[in-house]
């Protein structure tokens, strides 16, 4: 039952890294070293299926292809969890550049509309003034 | 600010949209002859949302996609503190369920310094006439959130809330869909902000309960909220 532990702790390196909260650079080629690995370990399963079985017995699995398919279902987890985190990062990104866009575009359309002139604000100060500052595009405010 | 109790000059009241072309119009006004500044965010609706905000004098921000309710909201709160004079930031809902007085209620607590921000609850009162099932699947969302708990809110996905300008500055909602009210809870529940929570009347016609949060939809804010823990 070596297998169960050897995936088992797979697993769970799969869930550490997903609760890390940055990915250093470590981390990154662990990834590439463990994804060639992988590969090369399944061009030896290819080549030579019956000392894989052997392997795969002496882990305690029956043949060598249920050891590949293990380690693919460990793989896959991985794969996905690395992908969802990519794709969050570039969802924060785009929701950033949408949002100074709409703002910037909701300055000049509220200015036509004349509402940024005519807030209750702009009696304080001269009426050119707070229209400039109003609209400004200041910095971003994110 | 020079600003008396009545004007409510210094107030800001955010209300993010998507497709509620049948409401939306009569919504902004309503707010607006308490809140002169309104501003909605429409989020990408196809329905037409736009055009009826640009009929009102409330100011307009326009998502050219669909980006979901947190993202609208981050955004009005954005463009909010950029106007002038800006002190006091209500979120308000687009499909008329909150009521103004109710908003008002809220923005006297955090007017008189008791509380920087202040959070509806619908279960101060009136809890009777929340819809069963509603009432379920909030309550489990409550007692599922530590957050929710620490901070020992009644309510946590309640859509009127008043802001404090230093909590605006402070605050950056990153889920962009229904999750960021969770957000928000753990947010302030990590913060040292003081936060009150007002019993409000929420009305539900047919038209919002249509729209609003479903069981499933609870079963989506769990999931993306144990994942957001975990990854940020």
């Amino acid at each position: 039952m070596i297998v169960q532990i050897v995936l088992l702790a797979a697993v769970l390196a799969a869930l550490v890294m997903f609760v890390r909260r940055r990915h250093g650079v470590h981390m990154q080629a662990g990834k590439r070293v463990g994804l060639i690995a992988f590969a090369a370990l399944n061009v030896y399963a290819v080549l030579q299926p019956d000392r894989l079985t052997e392997v795969a017995n002496r882990l305690g699995v029956g043949r060598g292809t249920d050891l590949v398919l293990y380690l693919l279902v460990v793989a896959f987890i991985f794969g996905m969890l690395n992908f969802y985190l990519r794709f969050r990062e570039i969802d924060r990104r785009f929701t950033e550049l949408t949002r100074t866009l709409a703002i910037r575009e909701a300055e000049i359309v509220n200015a036509e509309r004349h509402l940024t002139a005519t807030r209750p604000v702009a009696v304080t100060v001269p009426a050119g003034a707070d229209d400039r500052v109003a609209t400004a595009p200041t910095r971003p405010t994110l | 600010m020079p600003d008396g109790v009545t004007s409510n000059d210094d107030v800001w009241v955010v209300i993010p949209v998507f497709n509620e072309h049948q409401v939306i119009a009569e919504v902004a006004e309503q707010v607006r002859a308490t809140f002169p500044n309104v501003v909605c965010v429409d989020d990408g609706s196809r329905d037409g949302s736009a055009e009826q905000i640009a009929g009102t004098g409330a100011h307009l921000v326009r998502h050219p996609i669909n980006m979901g309710q947190g993202a609208a909201l981050q955004t009005g709160l954005s463009y909010a503190r950029t106007r002038p004079g800006s002190q006091y930031f209500v979120t308000f809902d687009a499909d008329g369920q909150h009521r103004v007085e109710d908003a008002l209620a809220l923005l006297e607590v955090a007017r008189s310094g008791a509380a920087d921000v202040v959070l509806g609850t619908r279960f101060g009162a009136g809890t009777g006439r929340i819809p069963l099932l509603k009432r379920l699947v909030l309550r489990t969302i409550v007692a599922l959130s530590p957050t929710a708990r620490k901070l020992k809110l009644t309510d946590a996905h309640n859509g009127l809330r008043v802001l404090t300008r230093p909590v605006v500055d402070d605050l950056r909602i990153t889920m962009n869909g229904m999750p960021h009210a969770s957000e928000i809870v753990s947010y302030l529940a990590g913060s040292s902000w003081r936060v009150r929570e007002v019993p409000v009347t929420i009305l539900y016609s047919d038209y919002s309960r249509a729209k609003g949060q479903s069981l499933v939809n609870g079963v989506n804010i769990l999931f993306d909220l144990s994942i957001r823990q975990r990854g940020n």
